[in-house]
């Protein structure tokens, strides 16, 4: 077997793990588990960038979306509160800001 | 043309790299079997140590014997040699950190336990 | 010297060959992430999945034969190292009071 058709191969399963991440984030009710998701996401992307021959995109994409992202929500998350309740829904739906 | 020196370098890199595989095979297996948060960190620093600094090392050796790369091998080797430093410093340092965290803060069940010495002291 | 065979054929297959069981680890550091029912279970499965695709990817430089992209896992290595320095922060400071 070629190793180019293991890198295709290693590409089209690292896509397939980004979408299930991307999801499991969206719909999560635990905020922390959100920023987790999203990192496993971004280090599946930088394994694609990196099996197309870009070392610049893989330095700038790491840098921001591994280290600088999830240091901002979760000091965003330190002020707001943990948990996305039903009685937050309410009060943004409600309009009584 | 190959010499004696090259296939040397290229056996002990090869032989360094079968040992990290083995590791990381059974780091990743035993994440999935083991029973607590508190035994998974072994898990975390058998697969950082074991799987990441040894192969990096024999990464090293290998490009620094192969001759179809032409003469950017050396610069491969070297670098090598200081990613697996880095790796060795970090791994360590990062693992408890956030063993540290956790037990300060009660974020992790401590549940097939027998006895736990650091609560004791600690006053808990 | 006598040639056995050709280094550089030699070199690729073994390695073509020792990428499959490392993929196959990447498979089950990710079912502990999805499984894991606490916060720190998910960041030590991260934790160890950066750190074996940075040794990965030193690999996978000798096969592209491009010795550039070397760089890219010192980065990764740095700033997955960070990621458990902000986690083990906001654990410590809920409890602390701060």
């Amino acid at each position: 077997m070629d190793y180019v058709d293991l890198i295709f191969a290693m590409m089209g399963l690292s896509a397939l793990l980004s979408v299930v991440a991307t999801a499991l984030a969206i719909r999560s009710k635990d905020l922390l588990n959100a920023v987790i998701f999203s990192s496993v996401q971004s280090v599946a992307y930088a394994l694609i960038y990196f099996l197309l021959l870009a070392p610049d995109i893989v330095l700038v994409y790491v840098a921001v979306s591994v280290g600088i992202y999830p240091l901002i929500l979760i000091l965003l998350i330190k002020k707001v509160g943990r948990y996305e309740t039903k009685q937050n829904w309410e009060q943004l739906k409600g309009g009584d800001v | 043309m190959a010499t004696l020196l090259d296939w040397a370098l290229v056996i002990i890199g090869q032989a360094l790299i079968t040992i990290g595989v083995f590791c990381d095979l059974a780091a990743a297996i035993s994440m999935l079997r083991f029973p607590n948060f508190y035994t998974r960190l072994h898990a975390l620093t058998v697969g950082s140590v074991g799987g990441a600094f040894v192969p990096i090392v024999g990464v090293a050796f290998i490009a620094a014997g192969s001759e179809f790369l032409g003469v950017y091998r050396w610069f491969l080797a070297g670098s090598s040699l200081v990613i697996a430093v880095v790796e060795l410093l970090l791994a360590g340092s990062g693992s408890h950190a956030i063993a540290r965290a956790t037990h300060r803060a009660k974020a992790a069940p401590t549940q097939p336990i027998i006895v736990d010495k650091l609560e004791e002291e600690r006053g808990g | 010297m006598v040639e056995v065979m050709d280094l550089e054929w030699w070199v690729i297959t073994y390695l073509t060959a020792l990428m499959i069981p490392y993929v196959i680890s990447f498979f089950l550091y990710t079912i502990r992430m999805f499984k894991g029912p606490t916060l720190p279970d998910r960041v030590i499965a991260v934790d160890a999945l950066g750190y074996d695709l940075a040794a990965f990817l030193t690999i996978l430089t000798i096969l592209l034969k491009s010795p550039i992209m070397i760089v890219c896992s010192v980065v990764l290595i740095l700033w997955i190292y960070s990621l458990d320095i902000y986690v083990a922060k906001y654990l410590e400071s809920k409890e602390l009071g701060g």
